[in-house]
């Protein structure tokens, strides 16, 4: 369907004795389409060939793509479920025991059931993430409501990608991160690109956008650091981390002033567009330039690109969404393409690059504390009473909205939460502020964690139940372009690993909830179930079977019949999803990040990826060619920094903040602001940067602030250990 | 269709995934056989893959005292014949770019192959396969014209389309500056 210039017919080398199995890439938002090869005689996965013929990126893979298949048959994998009897070894990897799924099966039921008869349904807490199917995380969210019949799921995109989906919905009433499928993106004719480091989080992305530059289109970048993307850009805004609301504003408000905005666009089709003139009026060059750090001259240049380019795609990701404005920051971006109506069309638009493998599907179908499958509110009683109908249960027994992620460990810290299901997720590692979330997981009362390896997370746990890796199950994903997917299973469950599906199902069984379970009996079942159970809401999965999937090279959603081929673009038909149809201009003040560096914290601190990791670094870190690449984290520091404060390159320092400290190894660099530091997050127990990190929660998206806080560095007396 | 490696400097973003996918070539005993460069690394995020271009008369092959370094039909230049290295590693210091490495172990040498067992049969090297910025294609003669056309550039400051570096090679390359000659949309 989408097959561009760059799709050619290439056939795959097929070695003797394996076969070739087609699926995508464990890791990001790209889910890049990949072989894996399996031996014929042993059944095991042994290698990775490209996938060519898959039109989204064409046989490219970053690193961690080529080296994924390398965690299915890793020493490291978990083969059997562990105990623990110690509590006062919490925290740490000792003191684990083998058993049975049966005796871990009765220890989890019998603890569950204590708690919840002494303190309640909501003692009990579910935290999951979004590296697994879309079938998964429904079933998870179903899980906690009807098997546990807690208020209290959240799961880890809230640490990834609630900003850009609060503000997708309030200026589109929608969220699909993107507008546009990525075929389209090499053709536009220019790229504004806001706080993405995209050569190394979204690498296979790159071939596009080059693209567009050999074309004679232009490329923006705004970011606090010089990143590869950076480097080429034709303008780097290279303002200060946490005042993206202003430089977005600023260009806003010459966009709309040097004529630059469609009349008949605003008119007709969106709302809010003179209360919000008015308020970007004050961010003049000036004044834009004042707040952010940008050159004066950098800002008009970019608008006037921006503006006189006759498509154009505005893109973002975790820079401007991981602050505690992230949600307002997505609006004010949006708002360029609103007022200058570039988008409802082709090679125009607007996209988020999502985090996680099914960042985006993860998030639709019920998981969060707040919504149910299909993006259906748990708020309102009409989609309350059309899931209940389908689970089979009650309105009341329906359990009330929870909290967020990070609020959930505030309501472990009160003990209001006791125990915990954790799958999918390392917050011990990816939380802000972590001597505060690792405490309050070492006080739980009890604590389930369902991992592949033995993450920093799982050392909290009572019980860890071993689930299989993506290539030892099916199902479908969701990626960054809102395509649906299919990831395909090439290998059986290593040990006694099971996926998280059966898992639940068996849970619910001992939980006494069987009859709303015991009929799923394979990764199909949850999956016609889970898109039954999408039919009506607004991420309409219901017609995206997997034979559609595997015919169309994907299914873009919404799709809501057998007929219906999908959504590749949004909004053609200039119909946004609010009640009125139109889009929403957002008026948007400026806030500045919610710790602003002073004299005791001068530097302001920001935190990201390297190319050689995924989140944690649960996975990665275990790969032998990931960790040779980049084994240790580091602190990025501007030459002149440096020379502030005596230090050189490959010095140890010691960094730190209101919450926490952390030491690391200097990286000079000009490639940063020299009021700016970065680290790299993926790291654990002592070398985490989130022992650092500002919880301060984005009112909307309930986002903490990774992405500015304020810090100081301290030269250690002993140099170069 | 004749296919070459092509370069395109410009683009590198130093992800080093060509040397990830090299160790998953079936031949290449999942060591990598090249380079990537950090151009300037306390100063920016430039960087530049360095891999064996496969030279018409390879100056590895010449400097080898027991033949080890065989040509392929495809003029692939191959990695050493284990029954005839002899370990002394005359072809890396032959070679203009130090491309041959050394395993001490086995006292061997070994090198790109261009994934031999791939490309003989027409199908992209890992490398080329894999590189998520198109710093290195592989493409027709035909391809590899039109770009150097597209980014011929030779304006004082910026050479990009040399047709060789050094002597005649298989791999075409772009040098960094291709942008430089673009003429823009708008
Ligand atoms: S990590 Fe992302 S970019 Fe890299 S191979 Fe996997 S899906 Fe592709
Ligand atoms: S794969 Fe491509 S972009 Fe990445 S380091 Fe190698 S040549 Fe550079
Ligand atoms: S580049 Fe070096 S190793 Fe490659 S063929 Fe030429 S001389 Fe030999």
């Amino acid at each position: 369907m989408q097959r561009d210039k760059f799709f050619k017919e290439v056939d795959n080398l097929h070695h003797p004795n394996e076969t070739l199995v087609r699926t995508h890439c464990s890791y990001c938002g790209m889910q890049c389409g990949m072989n894996l090869r399996v031996n014929t005689k042993t059944n095991k996965i042994i290698g990775v060939e490209p996938r060519y013929d898959w039109p989204v990126t064409v046989g490219k893979m970053c690193p961690k793509g080529v080296t994924a298949y390398q965690q299915t048959n890793h020493d490291d994998r978990l083969l059997k479920p562990l105990i623990r009897d110690d509590k006062s070894l919490k925290g740490t990897k000792l003191g684990f025991r083998e058993a049975t799924w049966e005796e871990a099966y009765d220890h989890i039921v019998k603890n569950f059931q204590k708690l919840q008869k002494d303190y309640g349904n909501d003692s009990l807490s579910v935290f999951s993430g979004v590296s697994m199917t879309n079938e998964k995380c429904y079933l998870t969210g179903k899980f906690a409501r009807v098997a546990l019949g807690t208020r209290y799921i959240d799961y880890n995109g809230r640490f990834c990608m609630s900003s850009a989906a609060g503000g997708f919905l309030r200026s589109f009433g929608v969220d699909r991160g993107s507008t546009l499928p990525w075929t389209d993106i090499h053709e536009t004719d220019c790229l504004f690109i806001a706080g993405s480091n995209t050569a190394e989080c979204h690498p296979t992305s790159m071939f596009r956008i080059w693209n567009v530059q050999e074309r004679g289109g232009y490329l923006i970048v705004a970011d606090p650091r010089e990143t590869p993307i950076a480097r080429r850009a034709d303008v780097h805004l290279d303002l200060r981390p946490g005042t993206d609301l202003a430089l977005a504003n600023g260009i806003l408000n010459l966009l709309i002033e040097n004529g630059f905005a469609d009349e008949e666009f605003v008119q007709n089709h969106t709302n809010g567009f003179e209360e919000t003139k008015e308020l970007v009026k004050q961010f003049t060059p000036e004044y834009t330039s004042e707040i952010t750090g940008v050159a004066p001259e950098k800002i008009i240049r970019a608008a006037e690109l921006y503006g006189k380019a006759p498509n154009a795609v505005v893109m973002f990701a975790r820079g401007i969404e991981q602050q505690h404005k992230g949600v307002d920051n997505v609006s004010a971006y949006t708002n360029m393409a609103l007022v200058t109506g570039k988008i409802g069309r082709a090679k125009s638009g607007v996209a988020t690059f999502t985090g996680q493998g099914n960042g985006q599907g993860g998030r639709e179908h019920g998981q969060k504390s707040d919504l149910l499958p299909g993006y259906r509110k748990i708020t309102n009683p009409e989609h309350v009473k059309e899931v209940c109908q389908f689970w089979g249960i009650t309105p009341e027994e329906m359990p009330k909205p929870g909290v967020s992620a990070y609020e959930m460990f505030e309501l472990m810290d009160q003990k209001v939460i006791r125990g915990l299901y954790l799958l999918c997720s390392n917050p011990a590692v990816s939380a802000p502020n972590l001597n505060f979330v690792r405490n309050a997981m070492k006080n739980l009362d009890f604590m389930v964690c369902s991992d592949f390896y033995l993450s920093e997370s799982a050392e909290f746990a009572d019980v860890i139940l071993p689930t299989v890796t993506w290539s030892e199950d099916e199902g479908t994903v969701t990626n960054l372009e809102g395509r649906i997917i299919k990831i395909n299973k090439a290998q059986e469950p290593l040990g006694e690993s099971k996926p998280d599906w059966q898992i639940q199902v068996e849970l619910a069984e001992r939980l006494g909830k069987g009859k709303y379970f015991s009929h799923l009996k394979t990764a199909r079942d949850v999956a016609d179930e889970f898109r039954g159970a999408t039919k009506g809401g607004y991420a309409d999965y219901s017609g995206a079977t997997w034979e559609k999937i595997e015919k169309q090279d994907g299914v873009f959603w919404p799709c809501k019949s057998e007929e219906d081929e999908g959504t590749p673009h949004m909004f053609l038909d200039k119909k946004f999803y609010h009640p009125d149809g139109k889009a929403k201009i957002c008026a948007l003040p400026y806030r500045p990040p919610a710790e602003e560096p002073c004299e005791q914290y001068p530097l302001r601190l920001t935190t990201g990826r390297v190319v050689y990791h995924y989140l944690s670094g649960n996975q990665t870190r275990r790969i032998q060619f990931l960790r040779d690449m980049c084994p240790e984290p580091y602190v990025e520091v501007h030459p002149e920094t440096a020379k502030k404060y005596n230090i050189e390159h490959e010095e140890r320092v010691r960094l730190f903040t209101r919450r926490g400290e952390a030491v690391y190894k200097v990286k000079i660099t000009e490639a940063i602001r020299s009021d700016t530091v970065f680290v790299p997050y993926h790291f654990g127990h002592k070398e985490s940067i989130n022992l650092l990190t500002n919880p301060a929660l984005d009112p909307m998206s309930r986002m903490p602030e990774f992405k500015a806080c304020a810090a100081q560095i301290e030269k250690q007396s002993i140099k170069k250990v | 269709m004749k296919k070459r490696l092509y370069l395109e400097l410009e683009n590198c973003i130093g992800c080093r995934s060509c040397l990830a996918a090299c160790t998953q070539c079936g031949g290449h005993e999942e060591r990598n056989r090249n380079y990537v460069y950090d151009v300037n690394p306390l100063v920016n995020r430039q960087t530049m893959p360095l891999m064996c271009l496969h030279c018409v008369n390879p100056a590895c092959a010449r400097s080898c005292p027991a033949q080890a370094i065989q040509i392929h039909e495809t003029g692939a230049v191959l990695s050493a014949l284990v029954e005839k290295c002899i370990g002394c590693q005359n072809c890396t210091i032959a070679c203009p770019y130090g491309i041959p490495k050394f395993d001490t172990e086995q006292n061997l040498m070994y090198k790109c192959d261009l994934c031999i067992d791939r490309t003989k049969d027409g199908i992209p090297p890992m490398c080329a396969s894999v590189c998520p910025s198109n710093t290195l294609q592989w493409l027709t003669d035909e391809e590899i014209e039109a770009k150097q056309k597209q980014f011929n550039l030779d304006n004082g400051k910026w050479v990009t389309s040399l047709p060789f570096l050094e002597s005649e090679t298989n791999v075409r390359v772009n040098l960094p500056g291709i942008l430089q000659g673009v003429t823009k949309l708008f």
